[in-house]
């Protein structure tokens, strides 16, 4: 494979840049394969990777019914962050954050992760108390944190609402100085391009129509492209979950929802970090283009559609204007939405199923983008050893079963309440 | 300096009233009416900015909505304002205005830099590179392409202008006020419809403003004018300019933003700077017309290069001539119609037209005036760098693949017509379909999704005639399908010139051995170069391509440059273009400004803000409030310089030795009848509630389904079947929802109602030993022994004349009663409260002294409650009945739920009895292992006990029940504190609870 | 925003109503013996279907019924409402 680099971006300009090859091919899909992952988001380019670089699987296909990352990897506020309470989440998405760190060098990709610190704003003691609940489960999990006055969140965000005229003054924040952003569609090419040189075929324009299940086990899938034979498949296609597993009569703890996001138009650097909002829900950054990329609630209703409307914007804008009365001035300049897999405990579900062979990954709720790394990487490893990695032990399926939920905001099952 | 450019006969301006203003600090003048791009092109200025990423010098490309860039610093109102359109913004007396995106200058900008280097910055570069060292990236790189990325600068200051919403209800939404929507409006009103017709500019009539055409015997404006005048005076019209429909949202909700005072030197009092409509439609008529789509050729960035359209606007709208020299460059008749304006006013315009021979009317026309007419012409590239100086011109083969005759012609600006592309964004949006024309190679809307209509050019008509009959058809149509009427109103005729068709040319090849950019997205610096290369990488769907390349993603969203970029992919690609297919397009639009979007909800109004009746009385005796959801609560009553912690503490110490008050108005209060009304309690709690007695109160707990605490309070039997609830203050709005929900959906044969009477009731909570003497002053008619109105009793009775409930209930732990009277009469309770208690040493508690007595207690609340923890874990076990089912019952005996060591609610103390335990922390065994370390549980409330004088905390740990006595740290590694603590029972205070019983 | 036609009050825009979910889920009947798969499904699993969806919505900001919606929920189009009581 071509090496990106420097001197070879100055070697090729002098050759108009005709000598760069393709980041990945195209091809037809093959008869068979030793696994196939259904979906070509994020996750599904990335448990390929770690198939083929861990565990030495290289007879994967991609199936993606679009284009890759077209989904919610390409639809996100790019946060990346491991600032969560339970023990499952913490170590599961600090173990991402790892992999975040050498992602650029390991995939010869500039993902562009840049670790800048989130802070989520706290607006009373009760919440500086719940926030100190968490950053301290953090700290204990060996993850950073610090908590922040007011006087110090001053310092980092003056442009945060310090006035009088204020409804819900600041009071301080939790920050996560290692949290930050990268580059969205660079990790979905960068793990394409990669899992492709190693002999991962991914095909696009390709949809799944079916599935081949004889004897409780799995035995390859129908698609708009003919049938492809494996027996191992796994399941990677967020807010398309529901559809798929109807196709195989299952009925899973999780609905789909619409999330939308908007970015302003770009301006000087402002903000340098990532916000969140503490009366309320409404997430803010600055990306390298400039633009505020800000997002919120869901639009609150079971949805497919990759639109919403605009009253939840409203909505979210509101606290961010709230949070910061610069925003007023700017312009949004682009809205977008994607469809969420919001499940019954706002955590993830990366497990095996009743059907021998069948893999399952969904339920990333708000938080897909940045598990990326750490979903694909247990999402491999439990394809290729055929159980789970004690990483994702926390995320079955079954722990709706057995009461042992995961539920970071305490909202139970209601998942249209963000 | 004077306006060079402006001719003295011609334009719309008002050029009585000379404007002053400054561009980049220099003054020049402009009239009212301008733009503020025509003003400077008027003065001869055509030099606004830089590019994005090259920082490449950037003129005025559009006249209005189709310009790419154009983007300014206003400074207006005493206020910034980044990335304001130039060519959109209306010029007003005092403007001032800068280039954005170059330093020092626009003249001399020192990120030209890149432009030298472009050849090693091509699309998707920053993903090849940066990436050694490691840090380098996020310390290095980063920091100084953000620093060179971003347009204008945005203000850090509160936005003093005032934003407001409107909504409004239509029979039809007209967008767009060219020539096909004064038919269609003009022809609906006319059959009584309601009607909003909405133009984004100060002018009505679009093209009709400009083109040279007659409708009715009276010229394209004339007639406009006319229209427009009948329409405003009819009552069943509303017309809107400086309107702009941005988006199309479900069931037919549009939204429009009107800018009302954007054109003017300052926002009036009262008066909002934008309004944002939300209208709901019956019908709407999409009339955005079309954008005429840019030639490419190399260096085709050039200022100086602009759309013919935009030439001929500023000629024939303000009287502007964007060049003396002008070259038109064009693959269809539209070039020569502004050629032929140039000439008329004196102007010698040089055309190259890409067809080898092409007639009509039109062209016929420009011979006549002797204008210069080069066939099987292109441009191959413009010379000059901040401006147009000349082009090299080539005659083209007829398979448009060979140049010659290459020659360089003088000129100062070079005007590009490359046909005309429909605005079907709103239809779009809509959800409908696209379907692509391939006589105007272009999309046009396909079968409608919502009730929407694209009609004249925005449906890819291109004719005056047929534009005016189908929309006065349509205008009639959706009208009478509406009001039922049939007052038809006559097509009137038109006389406009035929035209010849367009060549499908577009862009110029690149002669041997050159290698000019050729841009199609002015704004991101995207070149034919960069598509190409996307492509050859892999990133071959139109999505891989926009994303990779930044096509179409800057400000103007692609709005010339989307359809080229399409028809280059499609010709690397060797497809047709509609399989390459678009991107999606989504609102806004066009920018929208984001105060304008929330409107009035800023500042102290981004959330309602409730109060007690008696938050008057607590603001004056000095109460420190605090957010409770979106109530206020006094947190504690400050005296002197008195602290939190002392005042808290003198709070909830008098509450324990004599007696206090607490405003508990806050609480939910659901009042619940029907005779089925005990069952349904039985049924939502999870203790027993058939035998409650008449005048009774009980505790009880509420389950979600799933098993888990929902909400807890006391609930009264006030008469046979008549209950009154209380909820606390964060839940009552979901527990009114709760109930209701099992009442209609669940469980419909419960004959129970329930309405909340929260703002119906002010509440009083009066504890401590001296509370009964309190009462006794309130009530002196009545019994309020124990045997009188016993603990959990409840009695009415009057107040100083106003009727009253009391409940002889308890949160503090201490004898106590809370008094409810009508809202209305809060404040007369209140002030009777402080005034019959004050010789018992009575005082007004907060919430913060309320916290301490409950905690001390061992009273589980919010932060015990957290949507995570089931009623054991809460020591609230004793409250779960065996003998019934309840909501959320058959979830508890699961496998974590009844799990030996679940965690459960516990006291702890620290060793030394003076350190307090920041909420939050964790309870481990070892304080210095290594990380991860085990945590046992956290600390979920922490207090100064009051009754003991020393630190109080409640924690919820694992195997909770076999933890008493046991010596653990409490860590806060956030507060650097690790405290060596014993774990106690959580009831702390009063274990046996003999007190409330007192 | 969608516009929902209440039952009990005719159009009304989104803004009025809180959503509830999916309509076809049914509560186990009280005091009747359930199976742990039958809880946990109706606790926890929803279909979450793509096209025709019945669904609760709450009139919160209006007169307070609970309603039925059958939605399109790729293209929000709202085919029917029905108050609670009547059987779809």
């Amino acid at each position: 494979m071509q090496k990106y680099s420097v001197f070879n971006l100055i070697k090729n300009a002098f050759n108009n840049h005709e000598g760069w090859e393709v980041a990945w091919k195209d091809p037809a899909p093959k008869n068979e394969y030793d696994v196939i992952i259904i979906g070509g988001g994020g996750h599904g380019l990335a448990t390929a990777y770690y198939l083929a670089k861990e565990h030495n699987i290289r007879k994967v296909a991609i199936i993606e019914k679009g284009w890759i990352g077209g989904g919610n990897v390409g639809r996100n506020t790019t946060i990346i962050r491991s600032n969560y309470m339970h023990d499952e989440n913490a170590l599961f998405s600090e173990f991402g954050m790892n992999l975040w760190r050498s992602m650029s060098q390991e995939l010869n990709f500039n993902i562009m992760f840049s670790p800048r610190g989130i802070i989520n704003l706290a607006h009373s003691d009760a919440q500086m108390n719940a926030y100190s609940r968490r950053g301290n489960s953090m700290r204990l999990n060996g993850i950073d944190a610090v908590l922040l006055d007011r006087d110090q969140v001053k310092k980092i965000i003056p442009m945060a609402d310090f006035s009088e005229n204020v409804r819900f003054p600041i009071f301080g924040g939790l920050m996560q100085p290692s949290a930050g952003t990268a580059r969205h569609d660079g990790v979905a090419w960068g793990y394409a391009r990669q899992a492709d040189s190693m002999g991962v075929d991914i095909i696009q324009n390709c949809e799944v129509t079916g599935f081949d299940v004889v004897a409780g086990k799995i035995k390859g899938i129908r698609t708009s492209k003919g049938n492809i034979k494996a027996n191992k498949v796994g399941l990677c296609v967020a807010g398309s979950t529901s559809i798929l597993a109807e196709k195989l009569n299952m009925t899973l703890p999780i609905e789909t929802h619409l999330l939308q996001a908007c970015v302003s138009e770009p301006v000087k650097p402002i903000l340098d970090h990532v916000v969140t909002f503490g009366a309320g829900h409404f997430y803010c950054s600055q990306s390298d283009k400039g633009e505020m990329v800000m997002g919120g609630d869901l639009d609150g209703y079971n949805s497919y559609a990759q639109r919403g409307n605009l009253p939840t914007l409203q909505h979210v804008l509101t606290e961010g204007i709230a949070m910061m009365p610069f925003l007023s001035k700017l312009k949004m300049l682009r809205t977008w939405g994607g469809i969420m897999d919001m499940s019954m405990d706002g955590s993830p579900i990366i497990d095996k199923t009743h059907i021998e062979g069948l893999y399952l990954n969904c339920g990333w709720c708000y938080g897909g983008f940045k598990a990326t790394p750490a979903s694909g990487w247990t999402f491999a490893h439990t394809i290729a050893q055929d159980r789970v990695h004690e990483l994702n032990a926390g995320y079955s399926l079954n722990r709706f079963n057995t009461g042992h939920l995961l539920d970071e905001k305490g909202l139970g099952t209601k998942t249209w309440i963000s | 300096m004077s306006q060079n450019f402006r001719l003295n006969n011609i334009g719309l301006i008002n050029r009585n009233k000379k404007i002053s203003f400054k561009f980049n600090g220099k003054k020049y003048f402009g009239y009212e009416g301008d733009t503020l791009a025509s003003a400077l092109i008027a003065n001869g200025v055509h030099l606004i900015g830089r590019s994005f990423k090259y920082h490449r010098p950037r003129g005025f490309f559009g006249a209005g909505v189709d310009e790419p860039y154009a983007a300014v610093q206003l400074n207006r109102n005493n206020e910034t304002e980044p990335n304001v359109k130039a060519t959109e913004q209306e010029l007003f007396e005092g403007l001032e205005a800068n280039s954005v995106n170059c330093w020092p200058s626009v003249n001399f900008d020192i990120g030209a830099i890149n432009n030298l280097l472009k050849m090693f910055f091509p699309a998707g570069f920053y993903y090849k590179t940066f990436m050694w060292p490691k840090s380098f990236w996020y310390k290095i790189y980063e920091p100084f392409i953000r620093k060179a990325a971003g347009l204008g600068v945005a203000s850090t200051k509160h936005d003093k202008e005032r934003y407001e919403h409107k909504y409004e209800y239509c029979d039809l939404l007209i967008a767009g006020s060219g020539p096909s929507g004064l038919a269609s409006a003009y022809s609906a009103a006319k059959n009584g419809a309601k009607i909003i017709l909405a133009e984004d500019k100060a002018r009505f009539g679009g093209t009709l403003l400009t083109d040279d055409v007659n409708i009715g015997n009276q010229n394209g404006k004339e007639w406009a004018d006319n229209i427009i005048s009948e329409l405003k005076k009819m009552p069943n019209v509303i017309v809107k300019n400086r309107s702009q429909v941005f988006g199309y949202y479900d069931h037919n909700m549009l939204v429009m933003s009107e800018r009302i005072s954007d054109h003017l030197p300052i926002t009036q009092k009262y008066i909002p700077k934008q309004r944002l409509w939300y209208i709901r439609a019956k019908e709407v008529i999409i009339s955005s017309g079309s954008i005429e789509r840019p030639l490419v050729f190399g260096n085709n960035d050039t200022p100086g290069v602009m759309l013919s359209s935009a030439a001929k606007e500023y000629l024939k709208i303000y009287g502007v001539l964007v060049g003396k020299k002008p070259l038109i460059f064009t693959n269809n008749d539209s070039g020569y119609e502004t050629a032929i304006e140039f000439k008329k006013n004196g102007i010698e315009p040089i055309i190259l037209d890409t067809r080898k021979n092409p007639n009509s009317e039109i062209i016929n026309e420009a011979k006549n005036l002797n204008i210069k007419i080069k066939f099987s012409y292109v441009v191959v590239v413009a010379k000059g760098y901040k401006k147009v100086k000349s082009a090299e011109i080539a005659k083209i083969s007829d398979d448009k693949k060979i140049l010659s005759n290459i020659e360089n012609i003088d000129c100062d600006c070079i005007c590009v017509s490359g046909f005309w592309t429909p605005t079907i964004h709103l239809a779009s949006q809509s959800g409908a379909k696209t379907k692509f024309n391939k006589d105007i190679d272009a999309f046009v809307p396909d079968k409608s999704k919502q009730k929407e209509t694209t009609v004249g050019a925005a449906n890819g008509v291109y004719t005056l005639e047929e534009t005016l009959k189908t929309s006065f058809d349509i205008g009639y149509q959706l009208s009478k399908k509406i009001t039922l009427k049939d007052n038809r109103v006559s097509v009137p005729s038109v006389v406009e010139k035929k035209s010849e068709v367009h060549d499908k040319f577009w862009c110029v090849p690149l002669p041997e051995g050159k290698n000019y950019k050729r841009f199609l997205d002015f704004q991101n610096d995207v070149s034919v170069a960069d598509i190409e290369l996307a492509l050859r990488e892999g990133y071959r769907s139109i999505e891989h391509v926009k994303r990779y390349t930044t096509l179409g993603m800057a400000t103007d969203q692609g709005k010339t440059s989307n359809l080229n970029g399409l028809q280059l992919v499609s010709e690397v690609e060797n497809k047709i273009v509609p399989e390459v297919g678009h991107t999606t397009f989504r609102p806004p639009y066009t920018p929208v400004t984001i105060g304008a979007i929330v409107g009035r909800e800023v500042g102290k109004h981004s959330k309602p803000t409730r109060k007690s009746p008696m938050h008057q009385w607590h603001e004056k005796n000095n109460a420190i409030f605090v957010d409770a959801g979106v109530w206020l609560r006094p947190r504690y009553y400050k005296r002197g310089d008195e602290t939190l912690f002392e005042a808290s503490k003198r709070e909830a110490k008098n509450v324990r030795k004599n007696v206090g008050v607490c405003d508990v108005t806050t609480l939910g209060k659901i009042d619940i009848k029907g005779p089925d009304s005990a069952e349904f309690l039985n049924r939502v709690y999870t203790n027993a509630w058939l035998k409650l007695p008449v005048g009774k109160a009980r505790y009880g707990v509420m389950l979600r389904e799933d098993g888990i605490v929902m909400d807890d309070g006391t609930t009264t039997r006030i008469s046979e079947n008549h209950y009154h609830m209380t909820t606390t203050t964060a839940q009552a709005a979901n527990v009114l929802s709760h109930l209701e929900y099992y009442l209609q959906i669940v469980w419909p044969e419960l004959d129970v109602n329930v309405v909340s009477t929260t703002e119906q009731w002010a509440g009083a909570a009066i504890a401590g030993p001296k509370s009964r003497q309190v009462l006794q002053k309130l009530f002196p008619k009545i019994n309020l022994s124990n045997e009188g109105l016993p603990f959990m009793g409840y009695l009415e009775s009057d107040l100083f004349g106003i009727s009253a409930r009391i409940f002889r209930i308890s949160f503090s732990g201490e004898l106590a009663y809370e008094v409810n009277v009508q809202s209305d009469n809060g404040n007369f309770m209140w002030e009777k409260i402080m005034e019959v208690g004050k010789e018992f040493n009575i005082e007004a508690y907060g919430t913060e002294a309320l916290s301490t007595l409950r905690i001390e207690m061992g009273h589980v609340a919010g932060s015990e409650l957290d949507g995570r923890t089931i009623p054991y874990d809460n020591s609230l076990e004793g409250m779960v009945s065996k003998k019934k089912d309840f909501i959320g019952k058959r979830s508890l005996n699961r496998e974590a739920f009844v799990a030996d060591d679940r965690q459960k609610v516990v006291g702890v103390v620290p060793l030394d009895k003076k350190t307090s335990i920041p909420e939050g922390s964790y309870l481990v065994k070892d304080a210095n292992a290594k990380l991860p370390n085990p945590k046992l549980g956290h600390v979920s409330a922490s207090c100064w006990s009051v009754e003991y004088d020393n630190p109080f905390s409640l924690a919820i740990v694992k195997d909770g029940k076999n933890m008493i006595g046991q010596k653990l740290f409490a860590l806060s590694p956030l507060k650097n504190k690790s405290i060596p603590v014993e774990i106690v029972s959580s009831h702390y205070v009063d274990p046996k609870g003999e007190r409330v019983r007192s | 925003m969608l516009h929902i036609k209440c039952p009990h009050c005719g159009l009304r825009s989104q803004n009025e109503f809180a959503y509830g979910g999916d309509a076809s889920v049914k509560r186990p009947e009280l005091n009747k013996e359930v199976s742990d798969k039958e809880w946990n499904h109706f606790v926890y699993l929803r279909k979450s279907l793509r096209g025709k969806h019945l669904e609760l919505w709450h009139h919160i900001s209006g007169c307070r019924q609970w309603i039925k919606v059958q939605r399109d929920t790729a293209t929000h189009e709202i085919f029917k409402t029905f108050k609670a009581s009547e059987e779809i």
